[in-house]
Order: C-alpha cells, then structure tokens, then sequence
C-alpha cells in the first residue's frame, strides 16, 4: 500500500510561554511512498523525522495536510484504528506478559468482524513469531531476553496483525555494533518478504543508505532531498546533504569561481563551466582526490592511515574548513610515506560546489 | 503473511471510525478527556473538600454561629467574636497546653529511640529481620484497642483494704525494682502521672513508621561512604554525627514534621487509654487536645468548632514552615 | 633492628586485639538495647493475650502471673455473647464498609491518576497542585461542615455516610501518579498502535504493572475502615451502622474505672486479631505503602 503525504505540517506550541514562539517540527512534507518500498527518514536529532513517523502511525495529529493510506484518508483515524505496526526504539515490550502474550495483544484488540478465533490468532502469533525467528521464546518475559531478542519480539508484534504499514523508530540504536549489522539485514529480508510498505527513523547516515529503496533526508522539519540512497549520495542538493551523507564525511573548502574556474586559495584547481563568477563554498568527496604530483591542490600530511585494501591521507589545508583533510585512495598507489606534503587532483563529479550564502547546490558541467 | 490488510475487511465500521474521530478532533475531546476521567473525584473534592473550606472560613467569622440558630432565620453578625471565644475559653487552654506538651515531649523521644533503634538494627545481621519484624508491629494495631491495654497495664484494681488489689503490671515492675507504686490514671491520679502513660503510649505507637522510614533511608545510604571512613580510620561516634545523620538528615526532618502534624492532631489515642471522658475518673477533659475540643463542638457550635479548626491549621502550618525551614538550613542535600 | 620490629609487630597484635574487644562489647550493648526495646514493644501484646485468658480473681492478684494458671476461654465467650458490644454485626459492618469503600476508592483513584500521569489537558498541573495543598489542611477543619452536609443529605446512620466522604484519598492518587509516570510512555504508545483504548491498556497494562501498589492501598484503606473512629462516632453511632473500634470502646466505657478487664483484654485481641493476620501474611506490602506514605490507615 503506497503511502501519501500531503503537505503534513506539525507546529507545537512554544514551552516557554513569555516568547509565544512556535516550534515547526515538520514544515509542509509532501511526499508519496511508493508501495512495498521501504524508505529511510534521515536527519539530526530534532528534525522532524520522529514526528512525521508519528503522524504517519496516528500517535502525533498533523497540525495541517493529510494522510493517505492508498487512496483512504486516514488524517482523522485515531492509531488504534490506523492498521499500523510500530516498533519503538526501545521496544516498548509489556514487561509484565511473556513473549507469546505480548505478540497475541494487538490480535486480542480487533473488534468486530476483524475478531479472530484463538486458534486462529495462535497461529499468526506463531507465523510471525517464525518470521523473526523467536519462536522457541515465546514463553519467556521480556527481561529474559537480549536486546536484540527483545528487538525481534517487538518486530514480531508490529507484524503480527499484517499492518497497512510498518514503522520502525530508530530501531537499531539500542543494540551493539556487530548485532546492528545482522539486524539491519534481518529487517531488510522480512520487510523483501512480507512486502509490507516500511518506514524507519534513523540519525545513522550508513544504516539508512545500506538497506532502504529510498532515503529521506531532513533538516529542522523541512525535507532536504528525496532519493535512491545513491543519487542522494552522488547528488546532493545542497551543503547540509553533502555533508550529512557519507563516511568519512565530505570535506569542505572555501573557494572562488572566477572565469569558469574553481580556485581553492590561489590555485585553479577545476573547470566549472556554467556557474557565474562568486564566493562558494566546495565539498570534495574523500574518493574524490586523484594523487598527481603536479595536481593543482596542496595540502600538509598530518598523517597516514592504512586500512587495507585502502589508505586513507589525513593533511591540512588553510581553506578547509574541517580541522583536517581525508581523502582514501587506492593502497596500490605510490605513497612517499617520509613527504609532508601530498599534491591532489580532483575528480570533477566528486566535487560539488555550493552558494557560500544560500549553501544551494551550483550545478556546473562535467 | 498476505498483504491484504485487516482493517480495510470492516469497511462500515471502518468509517464509522473514522468520522467519530473526526468529530471528537473537531470538539476538542482530547481536551475533555482528562476531565472526564477525574469527574468522580473532583465531584467528591467539590463536595467534602472544597466547599468544606470556604464554609469553615464563613462560620468562623460569623458571630456566635450555629446551623441551627441559621435553619431558623437568625442572622450573624460578621466579626472575630468567635476566635475570641475560642481563645477566652479556659477549656481551650487546656487543650492547647495538652497538645503542645504531648507533641514537645513525644516528637523528639520517639524520633531519638526510633533513631537509635534504627542504628543497630541496620549495623546487626544476626536476627535482624526478626527484629524489624517485632519493632514494625505497633504499626498494625488500633490506637483505641491498644490505648485500651496499655490502660490496663497502668490502671490499678481497687479493692476494700488501702492497698489496691492489684496495682497494675507497671507498677508490680516499679516494685520489684524498689520503687513505690504510682496512682498512674486511677481516680485522684496526677497529671503528671497521666501525661507519663500518654507519652509512653504515644512514643510507643509512633515507634513503627520513624523506624521504618529512617531503616529505609540508612539502608539506602551506599556502602562506600562508610568504607571511606574505615580506610580514614574515623571512630564509631564520628561516622555517625558526621556521615550517617547528615545523610539521613531529610528522613529524620521528614519523620520530625510528620511527628509534629500528628502530634497536633493527637485525639484517638488518649480516648484509647482514658476513654471518651478524656482524662482520669473525676477529672474530665483534664487531657482534652485541641481535635478534641473541635469535635465536641461539632453540631452544636459550628462557629467556635470553625475557629478552633482554623487556629490549629494555622498552627501545623507555621510549625511546618519552621521545620521545613530548619530543615533546609540543615539538611545537606 | 629487628627487636624494634618484633616489638611493633607485637604492639599491633595488642591494638588490633583491643579493638577486636571493643567491637564485641558494641555488638552486645547493641543486641542487649535492641531485644529490650523489643520485649517492650511486644510486652503490651503479650500482657493483653494472657490477660484474656485470665479470671478475674486471677488478674485482680496482688502479685500479677506472668503467664495464667490454667487457660480459660470464657471471657472469649462472654465477649461474644456481650449485648453491648455485638461483636459479630460489628464485624460484619466493618468488613462492609471496608470492601464498598476500597474497591469505589481505588476506581477513582487510578482514573484519576491515569488522567494526571497520561493525559495532557489544559489545568492539569494546577489542578494537581491544590490537590497537593489540600492535603496540608487537617481533616477536623473539613469534617464540620461535612457533618452538616451528610446531615442536609439525610445520610445520618446509613453506610452511605461512611463510605462517601472518604473515597478521595489525594494521597492515594498521588502514590498511583508517581508509578503510572515511572511506566515508560512508550507502552502507551505500543498499546494505542495495536488498537486498544485508554480503559483497555489501563486495565492490561498500567493495572498489573502497578499491582503492589495497589494491594498497599487496598490494605491501608481496610484498615483505615477497621481502625477509624471519629466520623463513625459523631455520623452512623447507631447499632445497625457502627463500626467496630467506635463499637469496642463504646462497650467498655465505665464510669467507675472497674471493667472486667480480662473480657475487656479477650474483645482487643479479637479486634486486634484480623489485624495480626494482615500483618503476617501481607507485611511487605504495607511497609512498602507505609514507607512511602506515614499515612495510618
């Protein structure tokens, strides 16, 4: 089932009350999630990503727009009459029943025709519980269980009563690293499975790229880009994108366009035709760097990093505006590991360069 | 599992749903909700809080009121004749004398044993359940029922010859401890004598929950505070003033206020012990307290009963603010 | 060189012997205060079992018994068939009013501590604040007018006028507050996203989670039925409606200061008996309830 939003807006009103200044938590989103997709909602803390998943389960009502379920309008619908699946970022299991209780609540809850006969509800409790393979728990209490276990159930439980649309709020930030890396497949393999529209929150750039169809990135409520992970990777629309995708992050540059040329400092250091003379700011993906000894850009070596397959130079740059430069290059390359200084060249669809004040994307030709 | 939805089988009821939310978005139900939920209860406060005490307030400064002289027409003149009267009124001092003494000598005995007894039961570790078990038991009675035995461990049985048949259990003990025996709450008793067995008793009741509280707060005091004083090499008697009353000092400023809130309540317990007649045979109301004094205006003269019950709140409340400030200055945290 | 050493070593071998001493001493004089301060607070029990199992001769002996002659039940008898005291309607009307008043009072109770932990409605928080300050107020000042109000309500020697009054405990609502608040609010969530309503998840989730609580105030409210004696005395002092303290203290006021005290003894105890047990098998939970509140009753 596709999901719409249109125009969504959520103001809350100001704590503090002398000022009367509003918060806009989620500023106007318009966007349709196509069905049996699952897309990442991607953002710093406090950018409207919890709220609109909230909106979209019906916990949250919008301030302005509304909420399509397929052709339905579900603006109104209160969440416990919204057919969605939940799952909180610290599970929000009932300590107090086991497993299989905790799976059978939301089954125990349908009305009317919707009501199921308890072999039958048994039986999707146990489908489900297979699903997320716990079904040899299920007559253990929550307590009794690791954190990724506890995840699992509370997977299990969102699923169990086949909802329109799954949300998941930050759902692995709770587990450690290695655990994260297996669950993030697990939640990629059931939602390919049960081919169920999903939308998860999530602040980790690397969890959202790896496992949705489509990623959106936002910034103080308002929706920044919407995209294939990897278009919004290659092609970000303005500074903020650029610099919230990627690991290591973009590095970034004060620079010039004089003439249809880029300058970094007083070098020239690439074509930018297409883009007026101004004041810009420039992002260099650290893949983006070619090592040429007679490369237009010079940065000083702070140090080497070898992480393998590849090495990663670490250096300065009076115009950088990180504390240092990080480039990765190919470990076949030619490292002269006594040099202070590394010349670059650059490859010119890594590089992206922006308005210094608007920070807006300046589209030049490769 | 299918993806066809549940919800969408139930289409009537479906969009019943949905246009009842609707209305209740529309009239702000969320908004009306909380109130729906407290309407019991704020009904009841409405009733036998609320109105309660502007009613007080009313009667209190209507002269000479009562409900019945009001039921038959009379009016009142507005004044503070009834605060007056309540303070002329020599039973009045009797009972404000009783109450503050009994508070003065109970609140800080009790809160001192309870201290100490709370002490060595967290410093023990044999027997120490048992013990908590047997020191939290006054807590489970009546105050009447047991006021009544403590009443016959006091009271002697007179007999025809000069020396009463039996003195009482109390005094057998003073006895065989060489002492004379003391006319306690007997016909002729003395009032200082009746203010002992008071006392004794009201310690002994409030025994229980200052144990309670001040065991829990010591029990939760970490360990490591008195490990550092082992490794400083500091003596028993300064961990104590220095480590272990400062950081109970909140319970014990909390056990001390409610001591006192009570203490100015105290009533059920001297009927418990002297009976309604709230003193020895011959000498009633000589242990009247002020709750007393204000229940046995009740129905007949509501304005003094008013004053009366707004003098004592004043005082809890000033006696509060005195130990809630002392308290601050203090209490370390 | 090593003299000076045997020397010290011996010297600390003393002082830690001293100390070892000390510490023994502490813990007697700890044990010796504890189990006397102990038989006094349990004297007052002992003293009123023997008692009622006493004759009167007995107890009227000029050097008491510690422990009677021969075991005689009659004063349980006599007070069972005392016609002053009723024992049995005594009881009955106690236990009554006890059940009807927990059961309407914890209702009220966890809606309304529902609404103030859970909901969000405009006035909620001052409301909560004069709840708070209500509680400052002794209740003699508020039971003046009450006793005019049940009067005006014609609720004079009913049930009615011992159960009403008291069903709103503002600290009661305030215990129930405090535990709904520490029940994260992601269940509440949880549970609107599976489809239940504010009465269902209240009564599947916030109820169960909150149990021992509960069981404190449903203890402490039995209690507060059993041993309250004021209002029952001045509103309901009429044999169909009293309770059983205003009842036992009734029976046993005597002017001439000479009641048979070993029936007097055998009455208490068995007031005093539901009570015991209560404490015995239910302890944790009130000094739990207690602990938090120094509420009695």
């Amino acid at each position: 089932m596709k999901v719409e939003l249109q125009n969504l807006t959520k103001i809350f009103p100001s704590r503090n009350k002398k000022s009367g200044e509003e918060v806009i938590a989620v500023n106007n989103f318009t966007f349709t999630i196509p069905d049996g997709q699952l897309v990442g909602l991607l953002g710093p803390s406090g950018c409207g990503k919890s709220t609109t998943l909230y909106m979209i389960s019906g916990l949250q009502q919008p301030s302005g727009g509304k909420i399509f379920f397929g052709e339905d309008d579900v603006t109104d619908l209160p969440a416990e009459s919204r057919g969605v699946g939940l799952v909180f970022q610290n599970y929000a299991l009932y300590p107090h029943m086991t497993v299989k209780q905790n799976i059978l609540f939301p089954l125990q809850n349908l009305k009317g025709p919707d009501k199921m006969t308890k072999e039958a509800m048994l039986e999707r409790a146990y489908e489900a519980a297979k699903l997320v393979q716990i079904d040899e728990l299920m007559d253990r209490k929550p307590s009794e269980l690791s954190g990724g276990q506890q995840q699992r159930v509370a997977i299990a439980r969102a699923l169990v009563k086949m909802p329109r649309v799954l949300l998941l709020d930050e759902p692995l930030s709770n587990l450690d690293a290695r655990l994260r890396l297996q669950t993030r497949e697990e939640i990629r393999r059931i939602q390919r499975g049960t081919k169920i529209t999903t939308v998860f929150v999530t602040h980790d750039q690397e969890e959202a790229m790896s496992i949705s169809d489509m990623i959106v990135v936002m910034k103080l409520g308002v929706v920044q880009q919407v995209g294939k992970p990897q278009e919004v990777y290659d092609n970000p629309v303005n500074l903020f994108v650029a610099k919230f995708l990627g690991t290591p992050p973009i590095n970034v540059f004060e620079g010039e366009v004089k003439g249809g040329k880029l300058y970094i400092g007083q070098s020239a250091v690439l074509d930018t035709p297409g883009v007026d003379d101004r004041a810009v700011t420039v992002g260099i993906r650290p893949e983006g760097f070619i090592l040429d000894e007679n490369g237009p850009l010079t940065c000083n070596i702070s140090g080497i990093e070898v992480m393998g397959r590849d090495v990663s130079i670490v250096s300065t740059n009076e115009h950088s505006l990180n504390p240092v430069i990080r480039s990765i290059i190919n470990s076949d390359a030619n490292i002269n590991a006594a040099a202070t200084e590394v010349s670059y060249s650059l490859k010119p669809h890594k590089v992206f360069i922006f308005d210094k004040e608007t920070e807006e994307r300046l589209y030049f030709e490769v | 599992m299918a993806n066809e939805s549940v919800a969408t089988k139930t289409y009537f009821w479906y969009e019943f749903r949905k246009k009842l939310s609707a209305f209740a978005k529309k009239i702000k139900f969320d908004q009306w909700k909380g109130w729906i939920y407290l309407s019991p209860a704020i009904v009841l406060i409405l009733i036998f809080t609320v109105w309660p005490i502007f009613n007080t307030v009313r009667m209190s400064l209507l002269e000479g009121y009562t409900t019945m002289k009001e039921v038959n027409g009379a009016v009142f003149n507005f004044g503070i004749g009834n605060f007056k009267r309540v303070i002329d009124y020599p039973g009045f001092l009797t009972c404000l004398k009783n109450t503050v003494l009994l508070t003065v000598l109970t609140v800080p005995i009790s809160t001192f044993l309870a201290l100490l007894i709370a002490v060595c039961l967290n410093s023990i570790k044999l027997f120490s359940r048992a013990l908590q078990t047997i020191f939290f038991l006054p807590y489970v009675t009546n105050s009447i029922a047991i006021g009544m035995v403590f009443a016959a461990m006091f009271k002697m049985i007179i007999g025809g010859q000069a020396r009463p048949d039996s003195v009482g259990i109390v005094n057998n003990v003073l006895e065989a401890l060489g002492f004379d025996y003391i006319n306690w709450m007997n016909a002729g008793s003395e009032y200082w004598a009746n203010i002992v067995v008071m006392t004794v008793y009201i310690v002994w009741n409030a025994l229980p929950f200052k144990i309670l509280i001040l065991l829990g707060g010591l029990q939760s005091v970490n360990k490591q505070y008195y490990d550092a004083a082992k490794v400083d090499g500091t003596s028993r008697a300064r961990v104590f003033g220095r480590i272990t009353v400062p950081l109970l000092s909140p319970m014990i400023a909390y056990v001390v206020i409610t001591g006192f809130i009570g203490g100015f309540k105290e009533y059920s317990s001297i009927v418990g012990v002297f009976g309604e007649g709230m003193g020895p045979v011959g000498n009633a109301y000589s242990l009247d307290t002020m709750v007393g004094f204000i229940y046995r205006a009740i129905g007949k003269q509501e304005g003094t009963a008013s004053a009366a019950a707004l003098i004592l709140f004043a005082i809890i409340f000033v006696v509060t603010m005195i130990n809630l400030y002392v308290s601050n200055k203090k209490t370390h945290y | 060189m090593s003299e000076i050493k045997v020397m010290k070593q011996r010297d600390m071998q003393q002082v830690t012997a001293q100390q070892r001493v000390i510490k023994i001493v502490a813990k007697v004089i700890t044990y010796i205060f504890l189990f006397t301060m102990a038989l006094i607070v349990i004297f007052p029990f002992y003293w009123m079992i023997i008692s009622s199992l006493k004759t009167l001769d007995e107890y009227r002996l000029s050097i008491p018994t510690l422990f009677p002659k021969f075991i005689d039940a009659r004063n349980y008898i006599e007070v069972f068939q005392n016609k002053d005291l009723l024992l049995g309607k005594l009881f009955m009307n106690t236990l009554y009013v006890g059940l009807v008043s927990t059961i309407l009072s914890l209702v009220i109770t966890v809606l309304s501590a529902f609404a103030f932990a859970r909901l969000e409605f405009k006035g909620r928080n001052a409301l909560f604040g004069f709840l708070l300050a209500t509680m400052m107020i002794p209740g003699e000042l508020f039971t003046i007018t009450n006793y005019q109000t049940v009067n005006a309500f014609g609720w004079m020697e009913t049930f009615t006028v011992l159960i009403v009054p008291f069903l709103v405990s503002v600290f009661y609502i305030y215990l129930l507050r405090q535990n709904f608040l520490q029940i994260p609010n992601e269940l509440y969530l949880a549970a609107k996203v599976d489809g239940t309503t504010d009465l269902k998840y209240l009564w599947k989730v916030m109820i169960p989670l909150s149990l021992p609580n509960l069981i404190s105030i449903t203890i402490l409210k039995m209690m507060g039925a059993w041993n309250s004696y004021m209002w029952p005395r001045l509103v309901a002092n009429d044999d169909a409606h009293r309770l059983i303290t205003n009842g036992l203290r009734t029976a046993f006021t005597d002017a001439s200061g000479n009641t048979d005290i070993p029936v007097q003894m055998a009455a208490v105890a068995l007031v005093s008996l539901p009570l015991f047990l209560v404490f015995v098998f239910l302890r944790k939970y009130i000094m739990k309830g207690v602990s938090r509140s120094g509420i009695k009753g």
